[in-house]
């Protein structure tokens, strides 16, 4: 037997030859040529072979575009049309199933607190949530937090890359996300919104990670004062589609750690990205933060395609072309968002046991108002701060049990109005047809409502006067 | 010819039934169709099956995730390169393979190719140039010829529209990538050359070296309006004369890309990199200083940038902390701070600071006239303004009830001692003597905290900041 006849010969399955022809030329021995009938089960003309003059060079496989169209002789039997499943025979590899790789929790040895700003602080949460992955683009005011990790995770040997742009920030946490590992990013409000095309792709992928937003003053390139004018957009306005996602709004450093921690949690309990809203003066605010007691390893989940043998069957994917399948997929995503509205609802509630007027804020302005109702009371108010901890979902539970006692909601807020629509469309869903009559402390264009000028506005009351 | 990288069936691809089982969503002549056949040939020899991970792009191989028996992400229009960091960062072990069309790198993404290709990352980037948008129904694409027709350019594309893009050529002139090649399709040739172009980008991933780039020319006989034969000849008169064949890069020898670290979570090392330690400060205080506000004591402390404000003012917080109360420090916001001024507001509290701000302080320290001006009538009864006599001259205006104004030259202190950046502390150390919020040893020990890198300066700040307090402490009485 010579070493030529050990050469197979090509062969094709005229249900899988689309006719292109390719293979014509590639043949030096014209043995292929454009068939004459058409094919009844794909309406398409395949080629013919005669092989009398094949000498199995081979070339025409590599001519051939489709992975099941000219294929080696002895294969035959690989393929049937009618039911393939049962003439594959065994694969040389199949895809396993992913290995449980789960989170541990690592006992931490007890610390004195850190000294540290509020951006500082939520990096910190982060790495002890286990973070390692860091991208970003330098904006002010969240730059703090990108050099932090900058500086802090070559020590731990974890990764922070400097993106072109933010659109390339939010694409470069679509993978490592998709594969698995906790990862995120500081922004401000410019470079928050370039990622909301990233942040609906990882929506639609269920891809967790959390994005850190110190909001700052707009619209256009504004200004770096602190403003929480993306209220709208982090709350209604996460890309296109039918997207949400937990909004976390801390209002202190020591929450900013807390519910940097907690944020992780949440995404990769839900599958869905996390974003902490905080303002300017926050993230510059010096305070004391407590470490926690323990600190989280994580393992790698089983949906992630990691790169590795056991995740090797998973697919990270926002595209359905099916209206039934992507229909169905919305369905679960909003029974995710309905999952989260019952069970995530988190709120501060700061003197309200007896409030008449109850002020709502959240962010700094929430601390600003504590300072005035300090005052308020001193002059025998009755005034309590309601404070949203979750923008989304609203924790509208919360609210409801205070509500009856209200003859009177102050809504105070660094925007046109953002919190107080949250607050309104909360109500609402709630059947809440007659709230308390409403008012607001707002300010714009980078300046946070005063203390003052908080104080001032309730005592203007006419439930006051 | 044969391999098990291809799903043995389509599942994704109309829930593998029929004949959708078993062919591509390509049509019929596609040059796709072969390259993704080289491509998971490369991955079936090279044994990498299981660690590689594909992403696709959008476009017409936006399905690549049908035919591929390997980990799949799906990548938004133009982003693949940058998603790409994000898998090979999170597992440095994997494989990660750009498969991208004309528009989505050379038009929407060419920030992330460019940017990712300069970083050097290992990883693949497969670009199938065929000169037109395929999926959208045969567009411009920024390799569109000048000349040719499409329904973006009906008449054929003229300068106007621009010349067309040689990325092979614009990607081999960064310094981060270490092999690109363009080949092409049309003929056995080109396709066995094309192949081995394709296997040897994967190797150089493999083996850890860098970022490799082949484009190939490709075939769309459908938008061309050709017979998939006269698409080759097609790419073969047309497109090689603008788009040269061959190797434009390879700078393999010797060269590897950095490790990608993978990640530590031991406990002490995690602590010790955010900073925290185990040594607890030295307390001095008896009590909280309730002399001066019985839980709540708020400070501002204004100046212009430079003066120092700022680190005073950081100092005073940690000295609180240190004591074992709250305390926090805002560097100021708003429209007064505009024009180079730096103003901070401190509070100080028994168990927790409510509102950060001081719009009425307790104290004031002012570094010079327009900040005692603006925030002097601000100091609530009772309180304290303390100022630089350096600078400030003239009857201190507008104060409120019983407040006391405690002068000291922090300027003239700090330039006596030889060092005008010292200044600040002379204001410390005034603000300690005037109020005694805290003990001098309190703030020494934050001072030297704050100044652990440079101890050679601890000296000199003790000294300042031990003359501002008596200063202020003679005056107070």
């Amino acid at each position: 037997m010579t070493s030529v006849a050990e050469r197979p010969k090509p062969f094709v399955l005229p249900e899988y030859c689309k006719g292109c022809g390719r293979c014509i030329s590639s043949c030096t021995k014209a043995c292929i040529t454009m068939g004459t009938e058409i094919n009844p089960v794909t309406g398409l003309v395949p080629i013919v072979l005669d092989l009398s003059r094949c000498n199995g060079c081979g070339l025409c496989f590599e001519a051939c575009p489709e992975p099941y169209g000219l294929r080696p002789q002895g294969e035959e039997a690989a393929f049937e049309l009618v039911d393939p499943s049962t003439v594959l025979g065994p694969r040389p590899y199949a895809a396993p199933q992913p290995e449980p790789w789960p989170d541990t929790s690592v006992p931490l040895p007890e610390r004195e607190p850190l000294i540290v700003k509020g951006t500082y602080a939520a990096a910190v949460g982060a790495v002890l949530a286990g973070c390692r992955h860091v991208f970003g683009y330098p904006i002010t005011p969240s730059t703090e937090g990108a050099e932090l990790m900058a500086k802090v995770l070559p020590e731990l040997s974890g990764v922070f890359v400097q993106a072109v742009s933010e659109v390339a920030t939010v694409n470069m946490m679509y993978g490592a996300g998709g594969a698995g590992k906790r990862c995120m990013t500081f922004t401000s409000s410019p470079g928050f919104s370039l990622m909301l095309e990233g942040i609906s792709y990882m929506i639609g992928a269920e891809i967790p990670a959390v994005f850190v937003n110190v909001m700052r003053g707009g619209p256009g390139l504004g200004n770096i004062g602190p403003e929480q004018a993306d209220i709208k957009l982090v709350c209604r306005g996460l890309g296109h589609g039918n997207t949400h996602a937990i909004v976390l709004a801390p209002a202190t450093p020591q929450e900013m750690l807390d519910i940097a921690m907690l944020s992780f949690e949440l995404a990769f309990k839900y599958r869905n990205p996390v974003v902490i809203v905080g303002d300017g003066y926050l993230g510059q605010m010096t305070g004391k933060v407590r470490l926690p007691r323990q600190m989280t390893e994580p393992g790698i989940p089983e949906w992630a395609v990691f790169g590795d043998r056991s995740h090797r069957g998973n697919l990270m994917c926002s595209l359905d072309l099916s209206e039934v399948g992507l229909e169905q997929h919305n369905v679960r995503l909003n029974e995710k968002y309905a999952q989260m509205t019952a069970e995530e609802q988190r709120a501060d509630l700061y003197r309200c046991d007896d409030a008449e007027i109850l002020i709502v804020a959240c962010n700094t302005p929430a601390q600003l108002a504590k300072g005035a109702i300090k005052e308020l009371q001193d002059k025998g108010l009755k005034v309590g701060l309601f404070r949203p901890i979750t923008l989304w979902p609203f924790p509208i539970e919360a609210l409801l049990t205070v509500l009856d006692r209200v003859e009177r909601l102050v809504i105070v807020e660094a925007s046109s109005g953002q919190l107080e629509d949250e607050l309104r469309l909360a109500l609402s869903h709630a059947e809440v047809h007659a709230p308390p009559p409403m008012s607001h402390v707002r300010r714009m264009g980078g300046i946070l409502p005063s203390q003052d000028e908080i104080v001032e506005h309730v005592l203007g009351l006419e439930e006051v006067r | 010819m044969s391999t098990s990288v291809f799903y043995r069936q389509f599942e994704r691809h109309a829930n593998g039934e029929g004949i959708n089982a078993h062919s591509t969503t390509y049509c019929p002549g596609c040059g796709h169709g072969l390259v993704q056949k080289f491509l998971a040939e490369a991955i079936d020899e090279l044994g990498v099956q299981d660690r590689t991970v594909l992403v696709s792009p959008v476009g017409c191989s936006v399905f690549s995730y049908y035919y591929f028996d390997v980990g799949n992400t799906q990548a938004a229009h133009g982003r693949a390169p940058a998603v790409a960091i994000g898998h090979k960062t999170a597992n440095p072990d994997s494989i990660v393979i750009c498969y991208q069309g004309d528009g989505d790198l050379a038009s929407i993404g060419l920030a992330e190719i460019v940017s990712t290709a300069q970083l050097g990352i290992p990883v693949t980037v497969i670009f199938v140039n065929n000169a037109i948008y395929g999926m959208t129904g045969g567009q411009m694409a920024p390799t569109t010829l000048i000349g040719q027709r499409t329904t973006t350019t009906p008449k054929g594309r003229t300068t106007l529209a621009g010349q067309p893009l040689k990325m092979a050529e614009l990607i081999s002139g960064l310094d981060g990538p270490v092999f690109v090649e363009r080949v092409a399709l049309f003929d056995n040739r080109r396709r066995t050359h094309a192949k081995r172009s394709i296997k040897k980008a994967l190797e150089l991933q493999v083996a850890g070296t860098g970022f490799s780039f082949v484009e190939v020319l490709s075939e769309c006989p459908v938008h061309l309006g050709l017979e998939p034969e006269a698409a080759e000849e097609w790419v073969s008169d047309n497109m090689v004369p603008i788009f040269p064949l061959g190797v434009k890069k390879d700078a393999t020898e010797g060269i590897a890309f950095p490790v990608i670290p993978t990640a530590t979570f031991d406990p002490a090392t995690t602590l010790s990199a955010v900073g925290a330690t185990t040594e607890r400060p030295p307390r001095f205080a008896e009590d909280f200083p309730a002399h001066i506000d019985p839980e709540d004591i708020s400070f501002k402390l204004a100046g212009s940038g430079g003066d120092g404000a700022q680190t005073a003012a950081m100092i005073l917080t940690r000295s609180a902390i240190n004591e074992g109360f709250d305390s926090t420090h805002i560097p100021s916001y708003g429209p007064e701070s505009r024009g180079g001024t730096s103003y901070a507001d401190v509070h100080v509290a028994l168990k927790e600071v409510m509102s950060p701000a001081a719009p009425r302080p307790h104290v004031l320290v002012a570094f010079n006239t327009p900040s005692l001006a603006k925030f002097g009538p601000t100091v609530r009864p009772g309180g304290m303004v303390i100022y630089d006599s350096s600078v400030i001259n003239g009857r201190v205006e507008g104060l409120a009830d019983r407040v006391r104004t405690v002068a000291v030259p922090f300027t003239g202190v700090a330039s006596e001692l030889g060092a005008a950046l010292v200044k600040n502390v002379v204001a410390l150390g005034a603000l300690q003597g005037a109020t005694n919020v805290f003990p001098t040893e309190t703030f020494l020990t934050a001072i030297r905290a704050t100044l652990k890198q440079k101890c050679a300066m601890i000296p000199i700040n003790e000294e300042a900041f031990k003359m501002g307090s008596k200063l202020a402490s003679e005056q107070v009485g």
